[in-house]
């Protein structure tokens, strides 16, 4: 079998270019993609210890893992919609009021 | 349409952070010591064993796991929710609309 | 039937009753208030004679001096407390002070309201808190008891002075005498302090073994020494603080400059409180704490100095004064500078003399004044006045009587008093303290100049012919007026016979009763005479006071006497040769320069407003400019750091979630290696 190192290394890569993705990003929907990635990077590690340790148990949790990404999703894009009624335009650094 | 280019309002040096970051994880997975794992048996019936568990069902599959029902059920009331919401953020057409920041109308 | 002594305190509530009765019924009463006063100060004087009678009948005492203990000072700390001294002095001063405000009380009907003078309550109210803080200073058991009732008097005289506060002279006169007899006071309060810290188990009692006097002395024989000074040193410092206290409140030079001011109060607030009892409360002090001052021969050379000195420089200014009230308050200044004189020479008894017979004939003379300043509607110019002694004979004989006991004319009550003075400067002088003689040379002719100035107001008011229309035809003045003045007449004349020493030493006879009465107190209040001034006492040994003769004992005493009665007839018979002319020119304008300087009052009052103004003042401003620029400063910089630093902190909420993401990112970096490198994960 493949060391589960290899696996927990896959997983922080795919989680740091999600992260990637948040901090150099300004589209929203862009914003949003990075996002389902670092929930699936999590969804990998829990699937490598899974397998690792011959418990079904973090399979189970990653199936639920990726329906609550899903309905994170469906809120995300209804407040990009907000968002873009109120400032015209989906850039993330575009709403700036809430601050000093 | 045009063919695809790379973006051109990236701001890359935020970006930094996340590769320090995948640095120190690296550093920290590489140099575990993970005790040595036993995996499943080779006719192991994985999906059969997860859909029982999801049930609590649990008696029926040769896995060893645990009952997962209420968790279940509470996931989908949540993607029900989420459904919900999200139609209810959509539908915002018919009302005034008030731009907080006095910013420009779409 | 209790006796006098529990009584005491009785003295002192009465008038204070009046006060409150005056103060919150007087408008309802028929004549103000003026009833009560006088009930209430009768009732003090009858129960003051009770209580001198028991002193002079008892056994010559009574000290209860904690009747009220407000901190019990614990383990060898300081015990204030609040108590009644009754030994022969203090039984005198009562019966001064009783009578003087009962007269006063009686006159005041006649000055304040047959004139028809409004805001009545408020005067019976001010007299009646007067005399009780008076009368309760009088029998103060302790040094802080003491100071707190000698406050309460300058209270009193202020809300006196300033009674007809509408005009623009009385509140501003009512001011100058509180802040300069306040500047004494301050140094008067690090006085107490002083004798508080140096002998904590006295309690600052007066009399007794446990006083600080008697302490003071104990001090002296064992050497113990007091912050590094030794103890003759550090009770010469004590008591020249206190001494700051007692030169504001009797007006002595410097601090006499409030005292002619203070002629803006009704003139039987002037005949009270100004001539004959508060001025008095600073002479009376040094007289309570004798025992002290007599322990340190430069103290009591710092005091015959400052008052010989204070008696010539008044008298000098008394002599070009035009207004009535203004002479007399001069005249006041000197003669408490005869007292100060006395004490500082060793004749305590003869400073009591001085004070009891200038009470007496002060008071009168103010009361004179103040029955012809009704009688002149008002009008103080005495070269508006003359040809009085006519229209108006009893305030004329009893004037008089009063003007040849101020000049100390034989045999008037002044001239038994103000000799004894002398004659007890010049004997000390002649012996081991020859500085004396310097004081004993001021006051000499000090005495020339008060005969002159005495009777140039004299003759002014009233001889010649009258220079105005109002002196022409006076007001009368009614029995409210003129049985106080027969009462103080007849007593200015006869008062003289408590203490005739001289008569004593020629004749050897024991009539020098006030020189017994004040040798009566108990030996346990070491407050007597032979305590003082015995071959024994405390001057002799303490202050190295000896007696030394010109020709033997009566010869000495004859001639000082002669001396001084010859000066001041020489001062009087000027007096008459000038002013005693039917039409009498101001002579004085013959001295010139001299004369301006004097109608200034040596500039003292502008000086004084330079010290405030040219001294104080920039001192003041410059400690203001550090308190808020530095201090302050200091303050707003610790404060302008914390806005400074938030102001630039708060820049890091720059409302982009980008930014907010990167922080978060950067900070589990950072956890994450610190964690690893702690626990050893690489």
């Amino acid at each position: 079998m493949i060391d589960v190192q290899w696996y927990l290394l896959l997983s922080a890569g795919l989680f740091c270019i999600g992260l990637f993705g948040i901090l150099t990003r300004r589209n929203a929907l862009i914003f949003l993609m990075s996002v389902e990635l670092m929930l699936n990077a999590a969804n990998i590690n829990l699937i490598a210890f899974s397998q690792h340790f011959g418990h079904v148990d973090g399979q189970v949790f990653a199936l639920f893992g990726m329906a609550l990404a899903a309905a994170e999703v469906a809120i995300g894009l209804g407040i990009i919609l907000v968002l873009y009624r109120n400032f015209g335009d989906i850039d993330v650094t575009a709403p700036t009021t809430m601050r000093w | 349409m045009r063919r695809p280019r790379l973006a051109e309002d990236l701001s890359p040096a935020a970006g930094i952070a996340a590769v320090a970051l995948f640095g120190v994880l690296a550093a920290v997975f590489l140099s575990a010591q993970f005790p040595e794992g036993a995996g499943f048996s080779a006719d192991a019936a994985i999906t059969e064993g997860i859909g029982y568990a999801l049930f609590d069902l649990v008696g029926q599959s040769d896995l060893a796991t645990e009952g997962f029902l209420f968790a279940f059920l509470t996931i989908a009331i949540a993607l029900d929710a989420a459904l919900d919401g999200a139609i209810l953020l959509a539908r915002r057409d018919d009302e005034e609309e008030t731009l907080p920041d006095g910013g420009e109308r779409r | 039937m209790t006796g006098a002594f529990e009584l005491v305190p009785a003295i002192a509530v009465l008038p204070l009753a009046a006060f409150v009765i005056a103060l919150f019924a007087g408008k309802y009463m028929p004549k103000k208030g003026a009833l009560a006063g006088i009930a209430a100060t009768a009732g003090s004087l009858i129960l003051s004679l009770w209580v001198a009678l028991t002193v002079a009948t008892g056994d010559g005492g009574y000290n209860n001096p904690d009747m009220y203990t407000f901190v019990e000072g614990l383990g060898g700390t300081v015990t204030l407390e609040l108590g009644v001294l009754i030994d022969p002095l203090s039984a005198l001063m009562l019966v001064i002070v009783s009578l003087i405000s009962l007269l006063v009380h009686v006159f005041s009907l006649g000055y304040m309201n047959d004139e028809g003078e409004t805001g009545l309550p408020r005067y019976y109210a001010g007299l009646g808190l007067f005399t009780f803080s008076m009368l309760a200073f009088v029998f103060a058991s302790n040094l802080l008891m003491a100071f707190m009732f000698f406050e309460l008097v300058g209270l009193c005289s202020y809300l006196l002075i300033g009674f007809w506060f509408r005009e623009e002279g009385p509140p501003s006169a009512a001011k100058k005498a509180f802040l300069v007899t306040r500047f004494g006071d301050y140094f008067f309060l690090v006085g107490v302090v002083a004798i508080f810290a140096m002998f904590p188990a006295a309690a600052g009692r007066f009399a007794g073994d446990g006083s600080f006097p008697a302490l003071a002395q104990a001090a002296i024989e064992s050497g113990q020494t007091f912050y590094g000074f030794d103890a003759q040193t550090a009770i010469l410092m004590a008591g020249l603080l206190v001494l700051g206290g007692v030169m504001g409140k009797s007006a002595q030079f410097p601090l006499h400059t409030w005292l002619p001011d203070a002629m803006e109060g009704p003139t039987p607030v002037s005949a009270l409180i100004h001539a004959a009892t508060m001025v008095a409360a600073g002479v009376f002090l040094v007289a309570r704490m004798y025992g002290f001052y007599a322990l340190s021969p430069t103290a009591l050379g710092v005091i015959a100095f400052v008052g010989g000195f204070t008696a010539l420089f008044a008298a000098t200014m008394g002599v070009v004064k035009q207004e009535l009230k203004q002479v007399l308050a001069y005249s006041t200044i000197s003669q408490y500078g005869y007292m100060m004189l006395a004490l500082g020479g060793g004749g305590y008894v003869a400073a009591v003399f001085h004070l009891t017979t200038h009470a007496v004939f002060k008071a009168l003379l103010f009361l004179g004044a103040g029955s012809v300043i009704i009688a002149m509607h008002h009008n103080e110019n005495m070269w508006d006045m003359g040809g009085l002694k006519d229209r108006m004979p009893v305030t004329y004989w009893t004037f008089l009587a009063g003007s040849l006991a101020l000049a100390g004319i034989f045999p008037f009550a002044g001239f038994w008093s103000k000799d004894e003075v002398l004659f007890e400067v010049l004997i000390h002088g002649l012996g081991d303290s020859p500085l004396l003689l310097g004081g004993y040379a001021m006051g000499l002719l000090a005495v020339f100049f008060t005969g002159f100035y005495t009777f140039r107001m004299v003759f002014l008011t009233f001889h010649g012919e009258p220079r105005s229309d109002v002196a022409e035809d006076p007001e009368p003045v009614r029995w409210n007026v003129k049985g106080p003045l027969a009462v103080l007449g007849v007593l200015s004349v006869v008062l003289g016979a408590i203490n005739m020493v001289p008569i004593k030493k020629l004749t050897g006879a024991k009539i020098d009763y006030l020189h017994q009465w004040l040798d009566k107190s108990p030996d346990a209040f070491l407050t007597s005479v032979h305590h003082y001034a015995g071959d024994h006492g405390l001057l002799h040994d303490y202050a190295g006071y000896t007696k030394g003769y010109l020709a033997g004992e009566t010869g000495t005493v004859l001639i000082g006497a002669a001396v001084s009665l010859g000066l001041a007839l020489a001062g009087v018979l000027l007096a008459y040769r000038l002013y005693n002319v039917p039409q009498p020119v101001e002579h004085t304008d013959r001295l010139g320069r001299a004369k301006t300087i004097l109608m200034h009052n040596y500039y003292q009052d502008e000086y004084q407003v330079w010290l405030a103004t040219g001294l104080t003042l920039p001192v003041a401003k410059a400690a203001d400019t550090f308190d808020q620029g530095i201090v302050d400063g200091v303050v707003n910089g610790i404060s302008s750091v914390s806005r400074f630093s938030g102001r630039g902190l708060r820049r890091i909420q720059t409302g982009v979630v980008s930014n907010y993401a990167a922080l978060l990112t950067i900070g589990l970096v950072l956890l994450i290696a610190a964690f690893g490198l702690m626990g050893g994960w690489f």
